[in-house]
């Protein structure tokens, strides 16, 4: 009998430390969820080069500034992410000789200049934005994916940061989508 | 005749005098004209962005100047200059964010002093073929005089748009 009432606190602890152990064994929702997500994502793309063409602007009216400062800010973005050996510049005769050279094109869909007086007073309006449709094409003009992505400036700074944003989250979608560049062979 | 030709060298010396006096004053207003207090903003090779420094146009080159550091746009690679209208807080950089957390909304307030800039875009090639595209904000009615010069040296530039035509 007296037995008996000293099993049960030991019972009781073991099984309670084996609900436990189930419950931070269990896969999370979440974890479950990128788990798939992970399984799902295509494969990081292998190239050795990039080559950025101008920022297009057929039907949106962009001013001359907001165009060049876009393309620059993807040049230099994309050249930090370390995922090309080379970055090519729209015209860059070395780029044809690049065996598998991928042609980032953008194409700006939407263009709301805003103002930035209106940002710093009021804090809530006055937002600029660009809205810039990407392809990313082969060496064959084959399409290997494409995304759309937001530049915009909504408190801090004068409307151009715009462009800064933008060529920040191209980056981004780069760093997301190609794998890191193979080191390069020393001489 | 010793009378006329005594004149005569009078003129000439005289006018010697005033073309020689007239000179440096010739030679400042051409400088005036040659340097601009220029913004880089973005595009040029080896500068910092938002670098303030000077632009000068010569036969060959656009040459950006900062203190020690320099840059050269060669003038038969740029394919196109385009000026712009913009304008910036009077209080900018660093200062002028710190001032957007002072007490009662005065920084706020400082936001509405602004000062109206132009703009100059320039795109250019590099040797390998390469865009680029370099943009300056100068002082207000600087940037087309700079556009005219660029064009004057031999760069091609995109004809004016009627909007702009107009209003000048």
């Amino acid at each position: 009998m007296k037995l008996r009432f000293e099993r049960r606190p030991l019972i009781s602890m073991t099984l309670g430390t084996l609900l436990l152990l189930g419950i931070v064994a269990w896969p999370h929702p979440a974890a479950l969820a990128a788990q798939s997500a992970a399984a799902a994502a295509p494969t990081p793309i292998h190239a050795s080069a990039l080559q950025i063409q101008l920022i297009q602007a057929e039907d949106v009216k962009l001013p001359a500034e907001f165009q060049m400062a876009m393309y620059e800010h993807v040049v230099e973005e994309v050249d930090k992410t370390h995922r090309f050996q080379h970055v090519y510049r729209d015209g860059d005769r070395d780029a044809a000789g690049a065996p598998d050279l991928v042609t980032l094109k953008c194409t700006v869909t939407g263009f709301k200049q805003g103002s930035a007086e209106k940002r710093q007073v009021t804090t809530v309006t006055g937002k600029t934005s660009v809205n810039v449709h990407l392809v990313f094409t082969d060496k064959n003009g084959q399409k290997l994916f494409e995304n759309n992505v937001e530049g915009k400036v909504q408190f801090l700074g004068e409307n151009l940061r715009a462009t800064f944003d933008f060529g920040k989250k191209v980056a981004a979608v780069v760093r997301q989508d190609f794998a890191p560049a193979k080191p390069t062979r020393k001489a | 005749m010793a009378k006329r030709t005594r004149t005569v060298l009078l003129s000439a010396l005289l006018l010697t005098a005033a073309l020689a006096a007239l000179s440096p004053f010739a030679e400042a207003q051409e400088k005036a004209t040659t340097d601009f207090k220029v913004k880089h903003v973005i595009g040029l090779q080896a500068i910092q962005h938002n670098t303030k420094g000077q632009a000068t146009v010569s036969k060959d080159a656009l040459t950006f100047t900062s203190g020690p550091t320099k840059s050269d746009v060669a003038i038969r690679g740029i394919e196109d200059v385009q000026t712009g209208a913009d304008s910036q807080r009077i209080i900018g950089g660093t200062l002028g964010t710190l001032t957007m957390f002072a007490p009662y909304g005065s920084g706020r307030f400082l936001s509405l002093f602004r000062e109206k800039i132009d703009t100059l875009t320039i795109e250019y090639r590099d040797t390998n073929g390469g865009l680029h595209g370099a943009i300056f904000t100068l002082p207000q009615g600087q940037a087309a005089v700079l556009k005219a010069q660029l064009v004057a040296a031999g760069a091609k530039a995109s004809p004016v748009p009627a909007q702009e035509a107009t209003k000048k």
